[in-house]
């Protein structure tokens, strides 16, 4: 009886090892062929001492460029495949497009081109952490500057 | 009366095993001079230990002292090798059925933790390392441009930097010669 | 160190001695428990060379752990705590299946008839021993244990809790669980 009740017992800690192991597994992989990309368009000053409460957790980032005040504009998420690319609406006629190459050692290699309208300003290689950030700043724009904290993540 | 029956009843074992308190004790003693039920639990009880004494008794009696102390003797005299021990120490203190699965069980709890950061985005559980980016080639086409990186919260900034004319009066940041936009 | 001083001696001066390197005193300890802990290996196996082996490997462990033995508790739990651990350690082991029984009625009665006792004089009717030990090898090995060790050696619901490790009110319980089961097998011969 002691015996039965013990192969029961293992017999379903095993199963379920295995079903999660293989969930996980499964879920490792197919979360790695889709690549979310988050761009924060943000408007940086110095005609106010206002701080967007929106940008809380880009705090300690911004004031490494020492502006007296940051808004949100506006925040584009989308979720493409790998080597496809996402075009972003970035204010002043600008465009940003992005393009997520390779994922290796935890790292995302992005390509980054920043457009004014056909013009071509900026063509960068970047890898970062997944889940990681930069920011990509500069463009004159309402008596300020635009920055762009651009992150991805793979799922 | 029955209710009190089942009650002294679960109560007789312990009673003849003198392990219930004299208020206890005394208590299932009076009742079972007045119920002939539990009277002739306690007599079947009784009867049931006895068996088993002489019936354990029997079954153990022919064990001579003598060829059992040799054995004994003979494994101290006997050297095992420290493996043997070691492995032997922990099947002893780790008989447990719930330490036995207490592995299997943790190593499905653990993942199923790790699992969730699959279904959870952004849930994990190591807060996020070194949010240092890395450029790894530039061309701004001609215009400035300046990599930086904050050594305290490792943010990488790219900036582009705006031309002279262009320069708002209130901004801070160091301008160029190049017109860039 | 003779045996007729060793008698006189309490079994923690005699663990002390053990301690101090004398092995006669251990000797000595081993006398007056192989008996004690062999029915209660025996009552948890339910095989005699079985529990012959693990008697003699519980003395064995003994000696070996005696130096860190501080005499917090009697020297009997903590002998009894090794040969239970040892016994379902050894149960659970072994691959033949743990209920099996070979031992008969009739070897038992041949054994006491040639060791001169009969202890199944008090027994009104063989048949009685024979559902007796048809309905032990039903109760788990911690439900033998409990019984073996209040039934035949008489020790206490608080020695029972220390050397299996469990609480007093668990110690009732599972005696209570094993003399129902008892009960309800010898029936109508009790």
């Amino acid at each position: 009886m002691n015996l039965l009740r013990n192969l029961v017992r293992a017999t379903i800690l095993f199963s379920l090892g295995s079903a999660l192991s293989v969930l996980y597994l499964e879920a490792a992989e197919k979360g790695q062929q889709i690549v979310q990309l988050s761009i924060g368009t943000i408007l940086a000053s110095n005609e106010t001492d206002n701080f967007d409460p929106k940008l809380s957790k880009l705090k300690s980032q911004l004031e490494v460029i020492k502006y007296r005040s940051y808004r949100l504009i506006r925040e584009d998420i989308q979720k493409l495949n790998w080597q496809s690319s996402a075009t972003f609406d970035i204010p002043g006629g600008r465009s940003l497009i992005v393009t997520p190459e390779e994922y290796r050692n935890d790292r995302l290699f992005l390509k980054v081109r920043l457009l004014e309208g056909e013009k071509p300003l900026l063509d960068t290689r970047v890898s970062l952490r997944n889940r990681g950030n930069f920011l990509l700043g500069g463009p004159p724009h309402e008596g300020g500057v635009l920055i762009l904290s651009i992150s991805a993540m793979t799922q | 009366m029955k209710t009190q029956c089942e009650e002294i009843e679960k109560l007789i074992g312990a009673f003849l095993d003198q392990e219930l308190s004299q208020f206890e004790a005394e208590r299932v003693q009076s009742h079972m001079q007045g119920c002939p039920v539990c009277s002739k639990e306690k007599e079947e009880l009784e009867h049931l230990h006895g068996s088993l004494k002489g019936l354990f008794e029997a079954r153990a009696s022919g064990l001579a002292f003598e060829p059992f102390w040799r054995e004994v003797h003979r494994r101290i005299s006997e050297q095992k090798p420290w493996y043997v021990d070691l492995w032997d120490g922990f099947r002893l203190n780790f008989h447990s059925p719930r330490l036995t699965w207490t592995i299997p069980v943790v190593i499905a709890v653990l993942l199923a933790v790790l699992s969730l950061e699959q279904f959870v985005p952004g849930w994990g559980l190591m807060p996020h390392r070194n949010n240092v980016a890395a450029v790894e080639s530039i061309d701004s086409h001609g215009l400035n441009v300046a990599v930086l990186r904050e050594s305290k919260t490792k943010t990488t900034v790219i900036w582009l930097f705006q031309s002279q004319e262009g320069e708002d009066e209130s901004s801070e940041e160091p301008s160029s010669s190049d017109n860039t936009f | 160190m003779s045996i007729r001083a060793a008698v006189e001696l309490s079994d923690w001066e005699l663990v002390q001695r053990c301690q101090a390197g004398e092995i006669e005193a251990f000797q000595e300890l081993v006398a007056r428990y192989h008996h004690k802990v062999f029915v209660v290996i025996l009552g948890i196996l339910n095989h005699r060379e079985d529990a012959q082996e693990v008697a003699q490997e519980t003395f064995f462990r003994a000696y070996k752990k005696i130096r860190g033995f501080r005499g917090g508790s009697a020297f009997y739990t903590w002998l009894y705590r090794i040969a239970v651990n040892l016994s379902i350690d050894f149960q659970r082991r072994q691959k033949r299946n743990p209920m099996e029984f070979r031992e008969s009625l009739d070897d038992v009665a041949e054994r006491q008839e040639e060791s001169g006792r009969d202890p199944f004089q008090n027994l009104q009717d063989k048949e009685i021993g024979k559902r007796l030990l048809a309905a032990i090898k039903e109760l788990t090995p911690d439900h033998r244990a409990v019984i073996v060790m209040r039934a035949v050696e008489g020790l206490s619901y608080k020695d029972i809790s220390r050397i299996l490790g469990c609480s007093e009110g668990t110690v009732m319980s599972r005696l209570h669980y094993a003399r129902k089961k008892l009960q309800e097998k010898l029936g109508p011969f009790l």
